[in-house]
C-alpha cells in the first residue's frame, strides 16, 4: 500500500483541492434548518441551482417533497441589487401564485454568491411582513453542521423575547444536524417521559419523517412553531446536543441569563446516556419510566453480546464531527479499535476524540485507511469506492447523503434504545466480511 | 471571463423553436425570482461534460457547487481507465479565496490532479464566487495546459447567467473553441456521425449502438456519452451530426454546420417508431444507397424481434389508458412508448416543452388527446372522465393517484435501467406490468379505523 504521511488534526486544509468530497455546504444545512420549523417558508438567497441541487439532495435522501425556494439571483441582479429586489420579488411571486401558501416564517439564507456581493439581508426584513429571520451562511465559510447550527443561533437571537422568569421543567432540545427526524423524536419523547415540557430547535420530528399527507413540500412542517421560539426565553433548561449548537445555547441565555445549559456532546453510549438520564432525574427529581430502565439492559447486554466481534475489529468513521464522535465513542466502549475519523470540517470536539488519525479530509484520503479496515461508517458515496478495492470491507451508510437506502430518516441511534440497534447493526454488518475470510 | 456577449448570443439561438415568435435580441426567459426553478448554468455544464470519463473535471467553487452534485447521475461508460465521472473534484474556495483571489489554488489543484491521476483532458468550471471576484481562469488554465502538456479547457457557465439550458450551450461552446478540430482522427469513413447530447444515462446509448453496428453507421465521437476527449477533438470530420433530445446544443450543431460545413439531424431513440425513424433520418442524411437498404433490412429485422417480445405486453395492456405528467421532450417521447405498447395516452402535460415538444405531443396524441397546460389542477377531472388506469408523474403527484386509486410511475425518480432503443420498451414494459398489478396504491387509500363512519 501507499506509504502515508499522518495527516494532522488543523483548521488549515492540508491540499489545495477536494477529491470526493464529503463536506456540504453551510446554505444546505440552514434550509435543513428552516424545514424543521413549522410552515417556514425556507428561502435561499442564491442563484437558482444553489436551491435546486439542494432540493434534489434531500429529496433523494428523505424520499420527500422538499419545501424548497430560491431567490434566483442573475447576472443582472448580481451586480444591481441589493438583494432587497430578488428577495421581495420572491416572496411576492411565491405567495402571489399560490395564495393558499400562508408561511408563518420566511427563513431567509444566503450563500456564497449573495455574501460575495454582499447583500444587506437584514434590512430587507424591514419591508415583509411575514416574520423574517436571516442567517448569513457563506458556502466558502463551514460546513453543513454550522449552517444548521447558525440558524438556531439566528432564530433565537432574533425572535425570542428576553425573559427574567423560567417555567420548571420546560426544556429546549438543540440537536446537531446530523440527528435524523425519528433520533429528535426519541429524545423528546423521553424527555417528556420524565414530565418536561419539551421542544426542539429545530425539530424535524414531523418534517421529513417519512409521513404520508398531502399537500406536502410547500412548507417546513416542524413540530416547533415561531410563537414558540419567541416564547423560548422562560425555558428552565437548554440542552445541547453536538458541540455545534452551543451558539445557540449561548445566544438563547443572552434572551434570560437564568436558564440553566447542559452540554453533550452525543447522546450514543452507555456513558453519555447515563449523563442525560441523571440529569433529567436531577431536574424532575423522579426515577426513569420501566422501559428506559429496561433499554439501558438491552444496550449492556448488546454490549456484551456485540464486544467480541467489534472488540476484534477495525473502523473508518467519515462525516460531520458531531455525529463522529459519537459513533466513535460506542464503538470504542466496546472495544472497537478506530483507526481514522475523517470529519467534513474542524470543530473542537475533533480534539477529545481519542483515535489513531482523526483529521479533516475527503474521501480520497479516507479511502488509504478502508484497507485495513473491517467496517466503513461513511455516506454513500464510499460505497463505489469500497467496490474498488480488492479487500471486502462492510460499509455502514451514515450521514448525508444516502441515496440508496429507503429509510433514513427512522433510522434511530440515540439513547440506550438506539445504540442498542447501532450496536447490533455493526456487529451484523462485521459478521458478513469476517465469516468471508474461512 | 465570462462573456456577455457570447451569452447575449447564446441565449438568442435562432435555430431554436421558441426564439421564432420573440423579437429579435429578446433570447430565453431569464429566470423569475421565487418560481421553483430547475438547476443553474453550471449545472447544465456539467451535465453536457460529465460523462467524458478520461476527463477530470474540476468545479473552482464554494462547497454547494459540487459537494451536492458528484455522482448523482448514470452516466454510464467504457472507459477502461480510472473513471472520473463517477468522482467529485472542487477546489472548495474559502473565504482567503475570495480576498485574495482564487488562481493560486486552482493552479495548485491542476498540478495535483496531473500528479495523481493524469486524465487526458482537464474541465474547469467557474462558479458565481469565482466568476464573481474575477479569477483569471482563462489565464491559469492556458499556463497550466502548456506545462502539462494536456487540453485544460475552461468553462465558463457561472449559475447566475441562466437556467440548465444555457449552461449546456456554453459547454457546447468551450468544446468548439478549444477542442472540436484540434486533432485528426486515425481514420475516416463515409458514414462517420458525431452523437450530441445522449449522456448515457442508465447505458441509453447502448441500446442503440449495436444497430448502428450492424447497418454500418460509425460513431466518430460523441459529446458526451461514454464520450473520450481524444475523439471530440476529431469530431470536425464527421459526415452528419446526430443530436439526441437536447435542444440546448443545436448551438454547437449550428456553429459546426457553418464552421465544417457538417449538416445535423435532430432525432429520438424512445419507443419503436422513434427509433426507427431515427435510424432512418441518420441514414437518409448519409445518402448512401447501399446503407439506406442495410438500414431498412436491419430495422426490418429488429422491429418483427421486438414485436414478438412485445405481444404478450400489448395483450396484457389492452384497453389501459394512461395519463402522462412530465416535462420536455418526455410529455411525447414516453408517450411515444407507451403507445407502441398498446396503451392509450389520453393526457399528457405541455407545461414545461417548448413549441416543438408541444407540436410533437399533438400529433402523437391525437385529436382525441388532451394536452394539460396546468396538469396539478387537471390531472384529477382527466383521470375520472377518461377512466385512466395509470398516472405517470413526478413523486408529487403520488396523492392524485391514490386518492384516484390508480397505479402509479414516478417518472423522475432516477431510473436504473434504460428505456431508450428497441429494448429498452421491454424495460419500460416490465415496469409497466409491475405497476399494474401493484395493489399498494389502492391499499394505502383505505380509511384507518378512526376515519370509518
Amino acid at each position: 500500500m501507499q506509504t502515508q504521511t499522518k495527516i494532522e488534526l488543523s483548521k488549515k486544509e492540508h491540499k489545495p483541492l477536494q477529491v470526493n468530497p464529503i463536506k456540504h455546504s453551510q446554505p444546505m444545512g440552514a434550509a435543513l434548518a428552516f424545514m424543521g420549523i413549522k410552515n417556514c417558508l425556507p428561502l435561499m438567497h442564491a442563484s437558482q441551482g444553489c436551491a435546486s441541487y439542494t432540493k434534489v439532495f434531500y429529496t433523494r435522501h428523505f424520499n420527500e417533497p422538499i419545501a424548497m425556494y430560491n431567490t434566483s439571483v442573475s447576472d443582472i441582479t448580481a451586480v444591481l441589487d441589493g438583494g432587497d429586489y430578488s428577495i421581495l420579488m420572491a416572496i411576492e411571486n411565491i405567495t402571489q401564485k399560490n395564495k393558499t401558501l400562508l408561511p408563518e416564517l420566511i427563513g431567509l439564507h444566503t450563500t456564497g454568491l449573495t455574501e460575495t456581493k454582499g447583500d444587506d439581508v437584514r434590512s430587507v426584513g424591514m419591508h415583509i411582513e411575514i416574520p423574517y429571520c436571516y442567517v448569513n451562511t457563506p458556502d466558502y465559510e463551514g460546513g453543513m453542521e454550522s449552517g444548521w447550527a447558525l440558524t438556531a443561533k439566528a432564530l433565537i437571537a432574533q425572535h425570542t423575547k428576553p425573559s427574567a422568569q423560567t417555567k420548571a421543567s420546560k426544556i429546549l432540545l438543540l440537536p446537531h444536524v446530523s440527528m435524523q427526524p425519528i433520533e429528535v423524536e426519541k429524545i423528546k419523547e423521553l424527555c417528556e417521559s420524565f414530565g418536561c415540557t419539551t421542544l426542539a430547535l429545530p425539530d424535524l420530528s414531523t418534517s421529513l419523517d417519512g409521513y404520508l399527507s398531502e399537500g406536502q413540500g410547500k412548507l417546513g412542517t416542524g413540530a416547533i412553531s415561531i410563537e414558540d421560539i419567541v416564547g423560548l426565553g422562560d425555558c428552565e433548561y437548554v440542552i445541547t446536543i453536538g458541540a455545534s449548537m452551543n451558539i445557540a445555547a449561548k445566544a438563547l441565555l443572552e434572551k434570560n441569563a437564568a436558564i440553566k445549559h447542559a452540554h453533550f456532546n452525543h447522546l450514543m453510549g452507555q456513558e453519555a446516556n447515563d449523563n442525560f438520564v441523571a440529569l433529567l432525574m436531577q431536574i424532575r427529581q423522579t426515577q426513569p419510566n420501566a422501559l428506559t430502565k429496561r433499554w439501558r439492559g438491552r444496550l449492556q447486554d448488546a454490549m456484551l453480546d456485540s464486544h467480541f466481534l467489534i472488540g476484534s475489529s477495525h473502523f473508518v468513521i467519515t462525516g460531520e464531527p458531531d455525529m463522529c464522535v459519537g459513533m466513535c465513542e460506542l464503538i470504542q466502549s466496546v472495544g472497537g479499535s478506530v483507526d481514522a475519523v475523517i470529519a467534513t470540517n474542524y470543530s473542537t470536539v475533533l480534539e477529545s476524540i481519542n483515535a489513531a488519525n482523526v483529521f479533516v479530509g475527503d474521501l480520497e484520503d479516507a479511502v488509504k485507511y478502508f484497507a485495513k479496515a473491517d467496517l466503513v461508517i461513511s455516506n454513500f458515496h464510499a460505497e463505489q469506492l469500497l467496490h474498488m478495492q480488492e479487500k471486502h470491507t462492510a460499509l455502514m451508510l451514515r450521514g448525508f447523503p444516502n441515496y440508496e437506502e429507503l429509510g433514513n430518516q427512522l433510522k434511530n441511534d440515540q439513547l440506550y434504545e438506539g445504540s442498542t440497534y447501532f450496536l447490533f447493526e455493526v456487529a451484523n454488518a462485521l459478521r458478513v466480511v469476517k465469516h468471508e475470510k474461512h | 471571463m465570462v462573456n456577455r456577449a457570447k451569452i447575449k448570443e447564446l441565449m438568442n439561438e435562432s435555430a431554436c423553436s421558441h426564439s421564432k415568435d420573440k423579437k429579435p435580441g429578446a433570447g430565453c426567459d431569464a429566470p423569475k425570482p421565487g418560481m421553483a426553478a430547475g438547476g443553474c448554468a453550471f449545472d447544465g455544464a456539467q451535465i453536457s461534460l460529465f460523462p467524458y470519463a478520461d476527463a477530470v473535471h474540476l468545479v473552482h467553487g464554494p462547497q454547494t457547487c459540487l459537494g451536492a452534485s458528484w455522482e448523482t447521475r448514470e452516466t454510464l461508460t467504457s472507459y477502461k481507465g480510472r473513471n472520473h465521472t463517477v468522482m467529485g473534484f472542487t477546489t472548495g474556495i474559502t473565504t482567503n479565496d475570495v480576498i485574495f483571489g482564487g488562481d493560486k489554488r486552482l493552479d495548485d489543484s491542476i498540478a495535483y490532479i496531473m500528479l495523481h491521476y493524469k486524465p487526458e483532458a482537464i474541465f474547469v468550471y467557474s462558479t458565481c464566487v469565482t466568476a464573481m471576484v474575477g479569477d483569471d481562469i482563462d489565464m491559469t488554465c492556458k499556463l497550466a495546459s502548456q506545462k502539462h502538456g494536456v487540453p485544460i479547457v475552461p468553462v465558463h457557465a457561472p449559475g447566475f447567467v441562466g437556467g440548465k439550458n444555457l449552461g449546456s450551450r456554453i459547454a457546447g461552446e468551450a468544446v468548439l473553441e478549444r477542442l472540436i478540430g484540434t486533432k485528426e482522427p486515425a481514420f475516416t469513413t463515409p458514414y462517420d456521425i458525431n452523437l450530441i447530447g445522449d449522456y448515457n444515462v442508465t447505458g441509453d446509448m447502448w441500446q442503440y449502438l449495436p444497430i448502428f453496428e450492424k447497418i454500418g453507421i460509425r460513431v466518430l465521437s460523441s459529446m458526451s456519452g461514454d464520450g473520450r476527449v481524444s475523439d471530440i477533438r476529431t469530431a470536425h470530420r464527421a459526415k452528419l451530426n446526430v443530436i439526441v433530445c437536447a435542444k440546448s446544443l443545436v448551438t454547437l450543431c449550428r456553429k459546426m454546420q457553418e464552421r465544417y460545413d457538417i449538416p445535423w439531424v435532430s432525432v429520438s431513440f424512445y419507443g419503436k417508431r422513434d427509433t426507427s425513424f431515427a435510424i432512418m433520418e441518420i441514414v437518409n442524411a448519409l445518402g448512401d444507397g447501399e446503407l439506406i437498404e442495410r438500414a431498412k433490412k436491419v430495422i426490418a429485422e429488429e422491429e418483427a424481434i421486438l414485436q414478438a417480445k412485445l405481444l404478450p405486453y400489448q395483450k396484457l395492456f389492452a384497453g389501459k389508458k394512461a395519463v402522462l405528467n412530465t416535462g420536455g421532450n418526455k410529455a411525447w417521447s414516453i408517450a411515444s412508448g407507451l403507445q407502441d405498447l398498446g396503451i392509450e395516452v389520453v393526457a399528457t402535460s405541455i407545461r414545461k416543452s417548448t413549441e416543438d415538444d408541444i407540436e410533437k405531443a399533438k400529433e402523437y396524441l391525437g385529436p382525441t388527446g388532451i394536452l394539460m397546460k396546468a396538469p396539478a389542477s387537471e390531472q384529477s377531472k382527466i383521470i375520472d372522465e377518461r377512466g385512466a388506469h395509470i398516472l405517470l408523474a413526478g413523486g408529487r403527484s403520488l396523492y392524485t393517484a391514490i386518492k384516484k386509486k390508480i397505479s402509479f410511475i414516478d417518472v423522475n425518480q432516477e431510473k436504473k435501467v434504460s428505456y431508450g432503443g428497441y429494448h429498452g420498451l421491454l424495460n419500460l414494459a416490465e415496469d409497466l406490468k409491475y405497476a399494474f398489478a401493484n395493489p399498494v396504491f389502492a391499499n394505502v387509500s383505505k380509511k384507518a379505523p378512526w376515519e370509518m363512519v
